[in-house]
């Protein structure tokens, strides 16, 4: 036998490992392995297989009670369809039912307010602090000390008044929207037959963003565009009912209201029409001294001929409607200018526009609308159901000072800007996991949250005074007590007295100011509306980089005055108005805003909105307008006097 | 049993109507819910935003002067090209034809589709698309916490690295087509579907179907003077004749979204027209 060499046995140990290492490379597993590396580094999700199968949901939380039905894929809810319609935040309720931060249990604040820290308790700890403060109040006859912000005027919102309203107080609020300012005003809320008039004068309400019911008016305006109804809008800004509509009559800011006294004050002198309102006589004579046309020409920037043109048009037109209440979703207008569109309505004897009320819901409280409540009430204790009004009413800031002072109860699925100063958060449901009586709930409660009407309810059984209010215990039976809808049959009024101050205040603000040249109004944008959709992912992915990108916020401002203020495209600027100045914006110029205007986003520059949503731009409401009107009892912050540098 | 020899006589198209698109955005809510779009920390933030739906604003203010400008929305989505079969070099939509790793692909009905694992990420489709309609995940979906149980099962997650786009939802069609097979029928012509967005529309300004069925709503609008597609001027040719010579010497990429509209400034805009042409009709 050939004797092995050190240098063979070399080539026979490099022979083996060379084979083994091919036979690997073969044996596909470094393939493998990269397969393995590449797939544990991209971490690829593989969302849980399921059965499917598609549930029906009526939204009990929505003024619209949206019809939906939802695709599941086993217990999960994946996907929303409706063949009814369905407004944005209803579309979107998937990404509120599975937010990542949803309350889970009742939260005792333990720290100060406005800290974020709160303790998780149990709910009949929750609800047995909350009832014996009440219990307190109420025995020691201050039972009118307690006080409720609704969201709006949904089921929930209907028990909340009946539960504050059996405690002995008066004060029940809903935050602004076009129901609550209307009723203020006049009494009611207009319910308009949009599908037979043929003449539609708008004074700057943004009939397709979403104004009055989302759903109902996208069906509106298809069926306006197959007839031809004729739409007027009167706008400062190019926005999409706007550039929608037959004829567009820019304005100068603020001025939609004079421009209302002004067709008013043609159509009474030269059509000799009346209206049926109490103290019409008076109010006529007001406008007509106060605003000839050619003074109603000047501020609103609108020709004398083509208030006449228009003002003719709608008197002679078949089934004409004039519409008020300005935005989709921050609604804001003052008493005035309400009282004078009404006005128009009634002038031409429109069919169109009635009044209406809702059994359940007063619109009156000791003050009279939620920012004089803010403003003048006196409250210790606070409910908020779902309402946010630290972060939508102008007067926010000084809603904090006052919540710091009260016992707070915010309910809620998610944190928000005013529950971060409650002492108790109640965390209520999405209405996919809310039972009707006409649907089971969707999806299982999350954790120990509740329906809004259970707690309500829950609320009120707790308190000596208020546990014989409702004859139920379950949220379900409270459908048979839900308010209808009827019309007032009463007139309206114009309140001359009280207009009065208003449509001084109005003159006042549009006068020349030379510390305050610009007018500062809001715009709206698609799904953020006033701020309610900036909390979920899906509505940050639709916005705009013009409107915000990295955080930063942009205000639309006029070419030519961009211009007479040296300001370039992108440049950051202060806004001040003689309520304080925001932080930093940036600058994009476009026509679509009139001259001396500046068009700032609503929703934006929440301080407490989830990780989402906070953080993001600037509210513009903390220094808009904020002069509470007496019959609305709102601030009328649309239009608001500003300076920038 | 086997059913042989169908022949696909469907091809997918989409018709919007820009006059009556009122800028709701639930085109867009329900893209995104339907097609598990990326969640990421901050979804506004634009370059990393991850969608298959842009809601587009558009106005003419360059060319014209308050007031007498105009807004509208475009939903602007994959524009499902068709590419150029004729002359002498047929072509593929421009995407599919740039992909080196057959990752995307049009299908006989019409649907330039992608397979996100498939994607090797070069971003060539990326920047061959006109209509900049892909998206890239630079970073990987989080879906933070409970947002994973909204996720559907019939689009797979795609990972970080990789283009995603816009399918027409044709994983509905997909489901139709089970349910369809499940009930005994068997021929793949008889299915119809709706995507998501057109699913969503409020103002029915979004319409779906087959343009090779000259009965269908979406053929009828995409024949009609008020239609006008993306960047293709080639629309802009009546004569056939000239029509042909053109497309067999250069190459259009033949979108079969088709967005109607009856304003000039809208039309231009679409068009890239020079802008004193938009200017002149203004003033």
């Amino acid at each position: 036998m050939k004797k092995i060499e050190r240098k063979d046995f070399l080539k026979l140990g490099a022979g083996a490992v060379a084979g083994g290492l091919s036979g690997w490379v073969f044996s596909g597993s470094p393939f493998m392995a990269f397969q393995w590396l590449a797939e544990w580094t991209q971490d690829q999700y593989v969302p849980v297989k399921g059965l499917e199968k598609y549930v029906e949901a009526v939204s009990d939380s929505c003024p619209n009670g949206c019809k939906v039905s939802v695709r599941m894929i086993g217990e999960r809810a994946v996907k929303i369809e409706s063949k009814e319609g369905v407004c944005p935040a209803c579309q979107n309720a998937l990404q509120m039912l599975y937010h990542p931060e949803r309350i889970g249990m009742p939260l005792k604040l333990d720290g100060a307010k406005g800290s974020g820290k709160y303790v998780p308790v149990k709910w009949d700890v929750a609800l047995k602090d909350i009832s014996s403060r009440m219990n307190k109040l109420i025995s020691e006859g201050k039972g009118n000390a307690i006080a409720a912000i609704n969201k709006n005027e949904s089921l929930n919102g209907q028990l909340m008044e009946k539960f504050i309203k059996a405690a002995g107080s008066n004060n029940v609020y809903y935050e602004a929207s076009l129901k609550s300012i209307t009723s203020a005003t006049l009494g009611g809320f207009i319910n308009y037959d949009f599908a037979n008039t043929d003449y539609v004068l708008s004074f700057g309400a943004k009939l397709v963003e979403g104004w009055n019911s989302s759903v109902d008016m996208q069906k509106v305006f298809t069926n306006w565009k197959a007839k031809g109804t004729k739409i007027v809008q009167a706008d400062t800004v190019c926005t999409m009912t706007a550039s929608h509509a037959n004829e567009w009559v820019p304005v100068k800011p603020g001025t939609e209201a004079v421009l209302a006294f002004g067709i008013a004050n043609y159509l009474i002198t030269s059509k000799k029409m009346t209206s049926s309102g109490d103290e019409f006589a008076k109010w006529s004579q007001l406008i007509i001294n106060k605003f000839p046309l050619a003074k109603v020409a000047t501020f609103t920037g609108v020709k004398e001929d083509v208030i006449k043109k228009i003002a003719d048009e709608f008197s002679k037109a078949k089934n004409p409607v004039a519409v008020a209440g300005k935005g989709g979703a921050g609604v804001s207008a003052s008493s005035a200018e309400i009282i004078a569109v009404y006005c128009l309505n009634t002038l031409v004897k429109s069919k169109a526009a009635t009044l209406m009320k809702n059994s359940a819901v007063t619109y009156t409280g000791d003050v009279a609308g939620v920012d004089a409540l803010i403003k003048d009430g006196k409250f210790s204790m606070l409910f908020l159901n779902n309402a946010n009004p630290v972060y939508k009413s102008a007067l926010g800031e000084d809603l904090k000072k006052k919540m710091e002072k009260a016992f707070v109860v915010s309910i809620n699925p998610i944190m928000n800007d005013s529950a971060a100063y409650a002492d108790y958060i109640l965390p209520s449901l999405s209405y996919l996991e809310a039972v009707t009586p006409s649907n089971k709930e969707v999806v299982k409660k999350f954790k120990e949250s509740k329906d809004a009407k259970d707690i309500i309810i829950a609320l009120a059984k707790a308190v000596d005074k208020t546990k014989n209010t409702f004859s139920f215990s379950d949220g379900i039976d409270s459908y048979k007590i839900a308010g209808k809808d009827s019309a007032t049959g009463g007139k309206f009024s114009f309140n001359v007295d009280k207009v009065k101050n208003v449509i001084d205040a109005i003159e006042k603000k549009l006068a020349q100011n030379a510390e305050y040249p610009l007018a500062m109004v809001p715009v709206e944008v698609p799904l953020v509306g006033d701020g309610d959709g900036l909390a979920f992912p899906y509505v940050l992915k639709s916005i705009d980089p013009k409107v915000m990108l990295y955080n930063d916020m942009y205000v639309q401002i006029n070419r030519d005055t961009a211009k007479k203020y040296s300001i370039s495209e992108g440049e950051s600027l202060v806004i001040k108005s003689a309520r304080g100045k925001l932080g930093k914006v940036y600058a994009t110029l476009t026509d679509t805003v009139a001259p001396d205007t500046v068009a700032i986003p609503l929703g934006f520059g929440h301080k407490n909105f989830t990780k989402y949503g906070s953080g993001k731009g600037v509210n513009p409401k903390t220094i808009m307008a904020a002069d509470v009107d007496p019959l609305t009892g709102t601030a009328d912050w649309w239009s608001t006097r500003v300076k920038i540098s | 049993m086997i059913v042989k020899d169908v022949k696909m006589k469907r091809r997918w198209g989409m018709a919007i109507d820009l006059d009556k698109c009122t800028g709701c955005g639930k085109c867009s809510l329900a893209c995104n819910q339907e097609n598990n779009m990326p969640i990421f920390e901050d979804d506004s933030d634009v370059p990393k935003r991850v969608a298959f739906l842009e809601l587009m604003k558009l106005t003419n203010d360059r060319d014209a002067k308050f007031p007498n400008v105009k807004t509208a929305y475009l939903p602007k989505m994959c524009q499902q090209c068709e590419g150029n079969k004729q002359g002498k070099h047929p072509a593929e939509p421009p995407c599919v034809t740039v992909c080196p790793a057959v990752a995307t692909d049009r299908g006989d009905d019409g649907v330039v589709s992608q397979i996100w694992s498939r994607c090797i990420g070069c971003r060539y489709c990326q920047t061959a698309c006109p209509y900049e309609a892909r998206a890239f995940n630079w970073w990987k979906p989080e879906y933070e916490g409970s947002f994973k149980n909204s996720l559907s099962t019939d689009v797979s997650v795609a990972s970080r690295g990789t283009i995603v786009k816009c399918t027409f939802c044709s994983h509905i069609w997909k489901r139709e087509r089970d349910k369809a097979v499940a009930a005994g029928k068997l021929d793949i012509n008889d299915v119809l579907y709706t995507p998501a967005c057109v699913n969503t529309c409020p103002t029915g300004a979004m319409v779906f179907g087959d343009l090779n069925d000259p009965d269908s709503e979406v053929s009828k609008l995409a024949n009609s003077d008020r239609a006008v597609r993306l960047t293709n001027v080639i629309d802009d040719i009546k004569d056939p004749a000239k029509k042909k010579a053109l497309m067999d010497k250069k190459q259009f990429p033949n979108p079969k979204v088709y967005y109607l509209t009856s304003q000039k400034w809208l039309r231009d805009m679409m068009r890239f027209n020079p802008r004193n042409d938009a200017a002149k009709k203004n003033s």
